[in-house]
């Protein structure tokens, strides 16, 4: 465990400090990367040894679908989230600190909340007859109930929710690292408010966008509990999909190979956001 | 001057009038769930046509609700012990280690938090169902263990960035052994990230949906497979009395973190 001692276990030598990460190792790879790797291991062998799995996920219509709904979701979750999110780090970032301390609380509050607590909510308040429905028709703005839940708005609302304060939180970091002097510089040189927002401040807070708009892309795109219950059974999701492979009709071999096809497509996304960040700043960040 | 506060004019207006917004849409749920959950409608009406304790009574009267938190709270305590003991160990080796492939070790060991749930919970619940621990205590305990490690990690490694070293050293040159050095010195020091690492960890198991959904049985069930089952029949205001309940737990969570923040900072 500390550095100042080599230790040995029989006649394997460790390199200083290693032995501390053993038991952490043991866990992961017992139980993270053995299940996970033969679960892989189904997705070609089951029913029959082959890649029949893949070729039905891929040219079945139904399953394409699924994939389809799924990335549709998750790209439309992180651009409303990016654009909601935004304003609010901005101004989280300059506003006095006691002000800021009041809305840092709320998102605390919101995003420690347990999950299927808020999701709830959002099925109480979305419903035909929920009190959103209600208020808009009370105000006139419509005559008949919206269809908010069972479809892609009921997700969109319910996953923006979630996502948010994963977006706002490290946005914040972001806009404070810039300085304040790079835009009054563009000010004295003339620059209209728009034009110092468009030259300047949004592509130094690019970097951060992009990170944290992958982090909600990928979040999204494997998420479970919201879509199944604010979703509708015409726009299921992949991690819903997966599931019910498993669960209800035990097809093992089809559940794993979309399994698998979901977590290449995330591994994909995070190399690349590690890429865009550094993995010091990814675990160091949060 | 878009960075000035104080300068910004009317657009400062507007952002703030955005932000204020914002932050109503993120308490809308919350405040909503505990109102509903004293609201006498069944068919949860809102504004409710009275106030009343019966969805409570309801609550406490079922022992399986009482049953499901128990388990949590068991299984959740057993995985943050497990995933701050073996987050401590693995955080001074990978701050302080001197080994190549560092960096790709850390990037493993926080690969749960990041990859999707549900294709772990569906590895895991395979693996389980073979080796019989599919629906016992000891699988949930592991597999909440596996998702909890990220972030048992995260904040133990970043307070031990920030610990000086020779702080440690130094004690050990005044004769202490460097166990009774960590011990008492070094450990002391991180605390704080040790005690999030408890919180986040304990979080991590106690909301955890989707493995407990694999994992669970007839017999064992967590306080999110009930919420879940409940949700799937109806949408009985008992669920908003359960769940204001766990709002006011994270108000008490968060409350004594910001307490023991302030004094571990004086």
């Amino acid at each position: 465990m500390s550095v100042e001692t080599r230790q040995s276990f029989g006649i394997v030598r460790m390199p200083a400090g290693f032995g501390g990460l053993l038991p952490a190792l043991i866990l992961i790879a017992l139980f993270f990367v053995i299940p996970v790797l033969a679960l892989l291991l189904r997705s070609v062998t089951e029913p029959a040894p082959g890649l029949q799995n893949y070729a039905t996920l891929l040219y079945d219509g139904t399953y394409a679908r699924v994939f389809f709904n799924t990335f549709l979701v998750a790209a439309v979750v992180t651009a409303v989230t990016v654009l909601v999110a935004f304003p609010v780090a901005w101004m989280l970032a300059i506003m006095p600190s006691a002000l800021a301390s009041i809305v840092f609380g709320v998102i605390i509050l919101s995003m420690w909340t347990n999950l299927l607590t808020r999701t709830y909510a959002w099925m109480v308040l979305l419903q035909r007859t929920g009190v959103i429905n209600r208020t808009l028709i009370a105000l006139g703005i419509v005559d008949q109930p919206l269809p908010l839940i069972n479809n892609l708005t009921g997700v969109t609302i319910g996953m923006v929710y979630i996502m948010l304060p994963f977006m706002i939180l490290p946005l914040v970091g972001t806009l404070r690292a810039i300085d304040p002097m790079t835009l009054r510089a563009a000010a004295l040189c003339g620059a209209s408010p728009f034009q110092a927002f468009r030259r300047i401040l949004l592509p130094l807070s690019l970097p951060g966008i992009a990170a944290g708009g992958l982090m909600v892309f990928v979040m999204s795109l494997g998420y479970f509990v919201t879509p199944a219950l604010l979703g509708g059974t015409s726009n299921m999701m992949l991690a819903e999909m997966i599931a019910q492979m498993i669960q209800s009709l035990l097809n093992w071999g089809l559940g794993s190979a979309a399994a698998f096809i979901l977590l290449v497509v995330t591994i994909a996304l995070y190399a690349l956001q590690l890429r865009l960040v550094g993995p010091r700043r990814m675990s160091g960040g949060n | 001057m878009l960075l000035d506060y104080d300068r910004m004019g009317w657009l400062k207006i507007a952002l703030l009038g955005f932000t204020a917004l914002v932050a109503a849409f993120l308490l809308l749920p919350v405040v909503f769930i505990v109102l509903l959950s004293f609201g006498s409608s069944r068919w949860l009406a809102f504004p409710p046509p009275g106030w009343t304790l019966k969805w409570y009574q309801e609550l406490f009267a079922d022992p399986s609700w009482l049953e499901a938190a128990l388990t949590s709270a068991r299984i959740a305590t057993m995985s943050a012990i497990l995933a701050v003991v073996i987050g401590l160990l693995a955080s001074f080796a990978l701050v302080r280690g001197q080994f190549r492939g560092r960096e790709i070790l850390r990037g493993l060991l926080l690969t749960p938090m990041v990859l999707p749930v549900v294709v772990f919970a569906i590895a895991i619940y395979a693996f389980f169902l073979r080796m019989g621990l599919g629906g016992t205590t000891i699988g949930f305990v592991i597999a909440h263990t596996v998702l909890a490690l990220p972030f048992a990690i995260i904040p133990i490694a970043t307070a031990l960035e920030g610990f000086d070293k020779s702080i440690e050293d130094a004690a050990i040159v005044c004769g202490a052994s460097p166990l009774e050095a960590k011990l008492r010195i070094t450990l002391p020091s991180i605390r704080i990230g040790i005690f999030s690492a408890a919180i986040f960890a304990f979080l991590a198991s106690w909301d955890e949906v989707v493995v407990a959904i694999f994992m669970a049985s007839p017999t064992l069930q967590t306080l999110p497979v009930k919420i879940w089952g409940s949700l799937r029949s109806d949408l009985s205001p008992v669920i908003a009395a359960a769940s204001s309940l766990l709002v006011g737990l994270t108000l008490a969570l968060m409350v004594v973190t910001a307490l023991l923040r302030r004094k571990f900072q004086r």
